[in-house]
């Protein structure tokens, strides 16, 4: 809830009737008033100049949207001319409300005709959303956050939701504070918050989690708790192929090395009795051994899964999706819970948690990524295209048929010149992304490309980028979001945005006008379909009687929405019903948009205006038939997959020069990069810059005080810190964890741009660094 | 310093004196106000910058204003070396209300004896329990640069019944 | 046997013959170098079983109590004064020593049997063996804690309000001593659910003795009694 007075935010509290959090806040949310209040707020557009005209190498002197959009728009236009439709790209987020994302995916493959947009989220749960396509044909959790108020046990595999998520964590305290005989055991690298609450406290091996997971299925296959009746109707066993490479560039050794690097998702049908063979090697002694985990307590968390009488929550993050084999991570956890046929019901079920705002509503479900379209849908598949394109009223075969460049790749093709003109919104990927010195870094200075960044504030990433525009943030706009639970909010613009700043909604739709769809579209197309020219892109995207239906009177007139009142219609409400007549009837069925704005929320899929809260499972979900139990639907068999894959050792690990494992992550009081929180003098004082967390004995044992300026150094770059061996991170000796919110101590120039192969997300959990003191 | 190709500073000459007001007064002129390393990079965007020194913690035992009702107060003593798990929670054993009169510590706020559901209990709520998630100390160092947020009570704010 | 019997008759034989060529002077001396060679190897033995080092070089050590106590105030702190584990864990009175010693035997037989050898273990005995302890320092005043922080030296000035508001309420007063409120000072805590704020209550109302479980229970509690009437006396 907020309070406004004066066109002010004034206060903020936790609403008492919303069901996720029930009148809760985090430190963060309680000190939300603030955020949008720094002193530095971008308040109109930026352009670097020299003598009055655009230059590289300019100083950024502001300008009027006018002036911006026209530099932009020729800029853009001269790359499409030059280079085609793939030199142009966009990054995005989970920070993008609905209609920005959807708006966002609209002008880029039906505007530009480009795939090559990706959200950072591709950073965050693109391991989830894979291993979900894969296994379950459909994405993001069967589950609700009601598991856990329903659950008996809770594993956090790679975790720190007491940080992390802060909100779930009270509900997942309050059941096992609550009730005596609810487990928790939390798995990690080192010790941290969430273990403050464990019962089952598990610390690996960075990367030996795969093999935890392998011994765990062998466990309840030879104690004989496997689910047969539920394996048998609703599972299939397949096999994936092996050695599959680390997603670095093409001509790494690493790569080279790696048979299947160029088709690491391929899998084949296999049965039972060869899974059975296969996890049969991860005995406990070996796993043990491998991991340098207490075998007591392996075997305790064994048992939370093999026991039939345990109703078993597994949450993860990422650990488990930062991480080079996440995609085979997410399998093998949905492995325990098929074996099981603990899925899909009250209190049972693998929960993949997600950091953003909309990672779910926005990322996924709009379909933001490099290869996806709306409603889980996928740019390789004709029939999606097909379908889309009727759905947006494009000539049929406009659609580009190959995925895009994903964020790793996109700053490998920024620094090599192959994409040239690149517009980053709700984004701080120069902070955010591996390797940033020598791959992203470059990429925005690259002297062939033209990079445009909105934001609300001068983040590291706007100062990197050629034009600047001032983004309206929160309430200063109409938004909707999407959780991990499948659930879909909607607010209200409360207040107005300082000087020029505009919502990244307006600022797609009112850049679309400066293209005519003669300058970007093939003049094939239009000879075949004359109907469209002379037509803008905003025409045509936009007000193409779809989402221009709704007049303006249908706006609730005590609240303000700049972005209709400019464009004369009821946009938000046009892109949502537009967006949503993908899903409906496909399983991703959303409510009528006005609905949202009197409920706190409703989790799709909303059948006869009912929302579900567990998919799958008769009774729950109006999509499974009456007798057949369960049915994994997303799958043409009806069956989730469970798969064979082995353990495979990191891309780096620690030698004898690198003697240390390098963890990154945040802390509690900072979002992401923090540049909202940073900015709140609250957040700021509660934790002042960031640190590295190191253990005790590994300081005094290379002279390192506690409070002592260090260097960090891997293969690729370094930073100064300062040894911190107290405090929440408990280091394990030979890892340290290093937060990344803090500008002037930019970790990611040490990490490596490691991805999982399969989707593409990077790896920010593992590298090798070497300690050094400051000369 | 910096390479040519990278320059990205606004005015150079101005943006180390300009202040708040100035930038209020100026804007238009100077789009950006102040560079701060912490939030946006250092001058040379890749370049090295030295670790600030940890920071010592505020333990003057004051209570600090809320910025509004529902804002969580700030902790005005370190809590270094607490022990807050579900074997122990170091904050209760003064906060805690059987303890308050012993210890001299304010009480816990009787929201936190409600359960998800609004309904009292007899102990702090389960749900809590982790005080730390809302509760923080805070540093004895400056904010990074000025915050523009007001106070309520400053835009006169009028006593309201329910509705 | 009969060799075995022959042997041992004669070393009998050998050993309770007096000497006839060896001088009284040199059995004296003998004697003394004897006497201090074992004297210095026992104290050597003593010392080296009395570092830190020596502690943490057990793994059951090493990975769970030292590993805690590294993240503390007595590991690391402003002045660099640290506290090693025997300065809180080992009497430095002789004869208490002596007795600390002793018990520590049972210790070794815990090592040779595993009894804490992992983690999973170590966690399901904490509470019994944190309980030893305070039992201990509370039977002895806190005397570990007194060799270093003499609550007369102290300069309330320079703590903070709260400290030095509630050291004079209960520490200086005599109500409590260090180990009621300072539980967990340097290492993790066991479950405390039950155990109350220390400053709460009188100490006779805390937990009850431990009970003995062997003889060096007992010449343990008997000494912790002696303790507590000479502290008593003091004051």
């Amino acid at each position: 809830m907020v309070g406004v007075k004066e066109g002010q935010v004034v206060a903020t509290h936790g609403d008492m009737q919303a069901e996720v959090n029930r009148g809760l806040n985090c430190i963060k949310g309680y000190f939300l008033s603030k955020i949008m209040y720094g002193e530095d707020r971008l308040q109109t557009p930026l352009l670097r100049k020299r003598n009055g005209k655009y230059a590289k190498d300019g100083e950024f002197e502001p300008v009027s949207w006018d002036e911006a959009f026209d530099i932009m728009a020729e800029q853009c236009k001269k790359v499409l001319k030059e280079k085609g439709p793939t030199a142009v790209g966009m990054f995005g987020s989970g920070q993008w409300t609905i209609f920005e994302g959807y708006a966002a995916t609209k002008l880029m493959r039906a505007g530009f005709r480009s795939n090559n947009l990706d959200p950072n989220a591709r950073h965050c749960m693109a391991s989830a959303a894979s291993a979900f396509m894969r296994t379950f044909g459909m994405d993001e959790p069967m589950g609700c956050y009601d598991d856990f108020e329903n659950a008996d046990a809770f594993v956090l595999w790679g975790s720190n939701m007491a940080e992390m998520h802060p909100i779930l964590w009270t509900r997942l305290a309050d059941r096992r504070l609550g009730h005596p005989h609810v487990k928790v055991a939390v798995l990690s690298t080192f010790t941290h918050r969430s273990m403050d609450l464990a019962d089952v406290p598990i610390i690996f091996t960075p990367g030996t989690d795969l093999a935890i997971l392998n011994y765990i299925a062998n466990h309840i296959i030879t104690t004989g708790k496997v689910n047969e009746d539920f394996v048998q109707k609703h599972t299939t066993f397949m096999k994936g192929v092996t050695n599959i490479g680390y997603g670095l560039r093409p001509e790494d050794p690493l790569e080279l090395k790696a048979g299947n690097a160029a088709n690491p998702g391929n899998m084949e049908p296999t049965d039972f009795d060869s899974f059975k063979k296969f996890v049969s090697d991860y005995t406990l002694e070996k796993v043990a051994a491998l991991t340098g985990s207490d075998p007591g307590f392996l075997k305790q968390l064994a048992e939370l899964y093999a026991d039939p009488s345990r109703k078993v929550m597994s949450l993860w993050t990422m650990g488990f999706n930062q991480h080079v084999r996440g995609v085979w991570a997410n399998h093998m956890l949905y492995n325990l819970h098929l074996l099981t046929g603990k899925i899909s019901e009250p209190g049972n079920g693998p929960f993949s948690l997600t950091g953003q705002p909309s990672a779910c509503g926005t990322a996924r479900e709009v379909g933001t990524f490099a290869h996806r379209l709306p409603a889980d849908m996928t740019v390789t598949n004709p029939e999606h295209r097909r379908h889309a394109e009727e759905i947006w009223k494009l000539p049929e075969g406009h659609l580009p048929d190959k995925p895009g460049y994903h964020a790793v790749q996109q700053d490998r093709m920024l620094k090599d010149g192959k994409l040239s003109f690149y517009w980053v919104q709700v984004n701080n990927n120069i902070q955010a992304a591996p390797n940033t010195k020598n791959e992203t870094y470059q990429g925005y200075r690259n002297p062939d490309n033209f990079i445009v960044v909105s934001d609300a504030y001068p983040t590291i990433t706007a100062m990197a980028a050629d034009l600047i525009l001032p983004a309206a943030m929160w309430v200063e706009k109409e938004g909707a979001y999407g959780n991990a639970e499948r659930r879909t909010h909607v607010w209200h613009q409360l207040v107005q945005a300082p000087g020029d700043a505009r919502s990244d909604l307006w600022q797609l739709a009112e850049f679309s006008k400066r293209f005519t769809t003669e300058e970007v579209w093939p003049p094939e197309t239009l000879e075949k379909h004359p109907q469209y020219r002379g037509k803008t892109l905003f025409d045509v995207l936009f007000k193409n009687g779809q989402v221009d239906r709704f007049p303006l009177s249908e706006i609730d007139p005590v609240y303000a929405n700049n972005e209709a009142k400019a464009f004369g219609f009821y946009i938000q409400k046009g892109l949502f019903e537009e967006y949503a007549s993908f899903g409906r009837g496909h399983g991703h069925d959303l409510a009528p948009y006005d609905r949202y704005h009197q409920e706190r929320g409703l989790r799709w899929p909303v059948v006869d205006g009912k929302e579900t809260k567990w998919r799958y499972r008769e009774g729950y979900d109006p999509y499974v038939k009456p007798g057949e139990g369960v049915r994994f639907y997303g799958r043409p068999d009806g069956k989730a997959v469970i798969l064979a894959v082995p353990y495979e050792p990191p891309a780096e690990s620690p030698d004898k020069e690198y003697d240390f494992w390098l963890v990154t992550g945040r802390v509690l009081e900072h979002w992401h990069s923090g540049s909202m929180t940073m900015r709140v003098p609250e957040l700021y004082k509660a934790f002042p810059g960031a640190r590295c967390f190191m253990n005790a004995d590994d300081a005094r044992k290379r002279g390192f005080n506690q409070g002592s300026e260090i260097r960090i150094v891997s293969r690729r770059g370094e930073i100064r810190s300062r040894v911190e061996t107290r405090g929440r991170n408990r280091m394990p000796p030979g890892v340290i964890f290093v937060p990344w919110f803090d500008a002037s101590q930019l970790i990611n120039k040490v990490t490596l741009d490691a991805t999982d192969p399969i989707s593409k997300q990077t790896d920010y959990k593992k590298c090798a660094v070497k300690i050094l003191p400051v000369a | 310093m910096r390479s040519q190709d990278t320059p990205r500073r606004i005015a150079r000459g101005h943006w180390t004196v300009v202040t708040a007001v100035a930038a209020g007064v100026f804007s238009g002129t100077f789009a950006i106000a102040q560079m701060v390393p912490d939030l946006s990079g250092p001058a040379d965007a890749m370049g090295q910058v030295r670790a600030k020194p940890m920071p010592k913690w505020n333990v003057d035992d004051v209570r600090k204003m809320r910025a509004y009702p529902d804002q969580p107060p700030v902790i005005p003593h370190s809590i270094e070396g607490y022990q807050l798990s579900v074997n122990t929670n170091r904050c209760l054993s003064c906060h805690k209300r059987e303890f308050t009169q012993g210890a001299g510590a304010p009480m816990i706020s009787v929201t936190h004896y409600m359960t998800r559901e609004g309904q009292m209990l007899a102990d702090v709520s389960p749900r809590r329990y982790f005080c730390t998630a809302c509760h923080v100390p805070q540093a004895d160092v400056k904010p990074l640069l000025g915050n523009t947020f007001r106070d309520m009570s400053q835009m006169g704010v009028q006593p309201m019944g329910g509705n | 046997m009969g060799r075995i019997t022959r042997l041992a008759g004669w070393i009998w034989k050998l050993l309770t013959t007096p000497a006839a060529t060896l001088s009284l002077a040199f059995l004296t001396l003998g004697g003394f170098v004897g006497g201090v060679v074992f004297w210095g190897a026992f104290n050597t033995a003593l010392e080296v079983t009395n570092t830190e080092a020596f502690c943490a070089g057990c793994h059951e050590m090493r990975t769970n109590v030292y590993e805690e106590m590294t993240r503390t105030v007595h590991f690391s702190n402003r002045s660099g004064v640290r506290a090693s584990c025997p300065d809180c864990h080992v009497p430095h009175e002789w004869t208490d020593k002596i007795a600390r010693k002793m018990q520590a035997s049972k210790e070794v037989w815990g090592k040779i049997f595993g009894t804490i050898n992992t983690r999973e273990k170590f966690l399901d005995q904490r509470l019994r063996l944190a309980q030893h302890e305070w039992h201990r320092l509370k039977a002895n005043d806190s005397l570990e804690c007194r060799n270093c922080h003499s609550s007369v030296a102290m300069d309330l000035s320079k703590q903070t309000q709260r400290a030095a508001d509630i050291h004079t309420r209960y520490l200086l007063s005599g109500k409590a001593t260090c180990i009621d409120c300072h539980k967990g000072i340097a290492h993790d805590l066991p479950n405390m659910q039950g155990v109350k704020p220390g400053w709460q209550m009188p100490d006779e109302l805390e937990d009850p003795p431990v009970p003995a479980a062997s003889a060096i229970d007992d010449l343990r509690n008997a000494m912790a009694q002696a303790h507590r009437q000479h502290v008593e006396q003091e004051r």
